[in-house]
């Protein structure tokens, strides 16, 4: 910094504009970066511009701070603040040094109490995790064919025409039942809890979903107030949350027994998909058909098998008959004269009897002379008893 | 739709008597009649898949949720 030097009119001191604020600019310049809390007014953006203006209002006392930010830095936060908003500012004073006005360079900005509320909402999950509220042991099973889908969605179109599209796509004959309700603002939980137990009553409705689009923190607060997660983990039929977007964690997505991360994801959990479940049906239907086939030819096969047996069983009896036989046969043979006249043996007969001494015999007497094959007569030429 | 058989029973019945028939011993009688049966559940379940159209139904807030100052 240049050494800033007073001009001297005899005793008196006196410093240029530009030398003091340059001066107080570096002076100002050690001073520590800080968090103030205001009220934001008189926001001021543009593309074009490198900062972005707002007047930080006390709200008490209505003294103002004026206060600049990069613009990059500022659309980052995505904060979309608007008028009238508290906030946690921290930078530190800056002096524009031509103008001699003060402002305050902010490095980062945040809504009052967010802080407030992710604390509250550590402690209050802590609770009910002890309690036992978020325990997968507590995981309902979402029925496959629901009667009615009961649907809880917010005022805003968005989220319910998603889901609504979803469900009917997948599955057409879906029975919907929706409720919309604020779920946001003040009075948000109770009417979530209300429409909570308005669609469980329903007769038909035998799984909710709870849907709400994307949204900032505090959107999503609601979500995470302790009747709202009760009501969730204590609702007589099960509950789907599809609340904001998947780094969102609000307290019902804990309770909840299934969470769903897009209004497709949703649907898939609620409802069966009509095309698997027609070709599954026809696949029913033909293990059917064929069942009845597989039963019918087994018992055709045994049948003829049966019939196999019943006609074969007379020609068994006729060749064993047959065998029989041909052996009674061969014995009768074996004791058959005609085989013993074959091997050269002669039956000798006289007037009709079997001579079977000589003495029976006398010289001169005619027999007859069987042999194998023809026989012949002769005459007794001498006897030799 | 609750007066009616539930889609949900006729599947699983249906699925019941396919598992049976595939177990193989069946008398054949009974297969004929797990068949029949079993048709009659197939052509349920399609129609009340096929003919239910789908509805959605709005359910509103009880009339004490509009009374003034109950936010």
């Amino acid at each position: 910094m240049a050494k800033i030097e007073p001009i001297v009119y005899g005793d008196r001191r006196v410093y240029p504009v530009a030398a003091f604020n340059h001066g107080l600019a570096g002076y100002i310049a050690r001073l520590p970066t800080v968090w103030v809390e205001g009220e934001v007014t008189e926001l001021r953006r543009a593309d074009t511009w490198a900062n972005v203006f707002l007047t930080l209002k006390d709200a008490r006392s209505g003294a103002c701070l004026p206060v600049t930010i990069p613009r990059a830095r500022f659309d980052a936060l995505e904060l979309g603040l608007v008028d009238g908003e508290r906030v946690h500012v921290e930078g530190r004073p800056e002096l524009f040094e031509a103008r001699g006005s003060l402002s305050f360079r902010a490095r980062t900005i945040e809504r009052f109490g967010e802080g407030e509320h992710a604390a509250a909402l550590a402690r209050l999950r802590r609770v009910l995790e002890a309690e036992g509220l978020f325990a997968p042991a507590r995981k309902r099973r979402l029925p496959r064919f629901p009667r009615a889908v009961g649907l809880l969605t917010g005022t805003d179109a968005a989220a319910r025409g998603d889901l609504v599209t979803a469900i009917s796509t997948r599955y057409p004959p879906a029975w919907l039942v929706v409720h919309e309700t604020r779920v946001q603002g003040r009075g948000a939980a109770r009417r979530i809890v209300e429409g909570l137990r308005l669609l469980a009553e329903h007769p038909a409705v035998d799984v909710v979903v709870v849907a709400r689009g994307g949204g900032g923190f505090e959107d999503l607060l609601p979500f995470s107030e302790e009747a709202v997660v009760r009501a969730v983990a204590s609702c007589p039929v099960p509950v789907v949350s599809a609340v904001g977007h998947e780094q969102d964690e609000p307290l019902c997505d804990l309770a909840a027994d299934v969470r769903a991360s897009t209004p497709t994801a949703a649907a898939r959990l609620v409802v069966p998909d009509l095309d698997e479940l027609l070709s599954g049906l026809g696949q029913s239907r033909r293990r059917l058909a064929a069942g009845t086939r597989q039963a019918l030819a087994r018992d055709r096969g045994r049948l003829e098998r049966t019939g196999e047996r019943l006609r074969a069983a007379p020609r068994l009896l006729l060749e064993r008959r047959r065998a029989t036989l041909l052996a009674t046969g061969g014995r009768l043979r074996t004791l058959s004269p005609v085989a013993t006249l074959g091997r050269g043996y002669a039956i000798v007969r006289s007037g009709g009897a079997i001579v079977r001494e000589a003495a029976s015999l006398s010289p001169g007497d005619g027999v007859a002379v069987e042999l194998a094959a023809g026989s012949f007569d002769a005459r007794v030429d001498e006897v030799r008893p | 739709m609750s007066d009616e058989p539930r889609f949900e029973e006729a599947h699983a019945q249906l699925d019941a008597i396919v598992a049976r028939l595939e177990s193989g011993d069946v008398p054949l009688d009974e297969a004929l009649d797990l068949w029949r049966r079993g048709e009659e559940l197939y052509r349920l379940c399609v129609e009340l898949l096929t003919a239910a159209e789908g509805r959605v139904e709005e359910l509103e807030t009880g009339p004490d949720d509009n009374r003034p100052g109950t936010l």
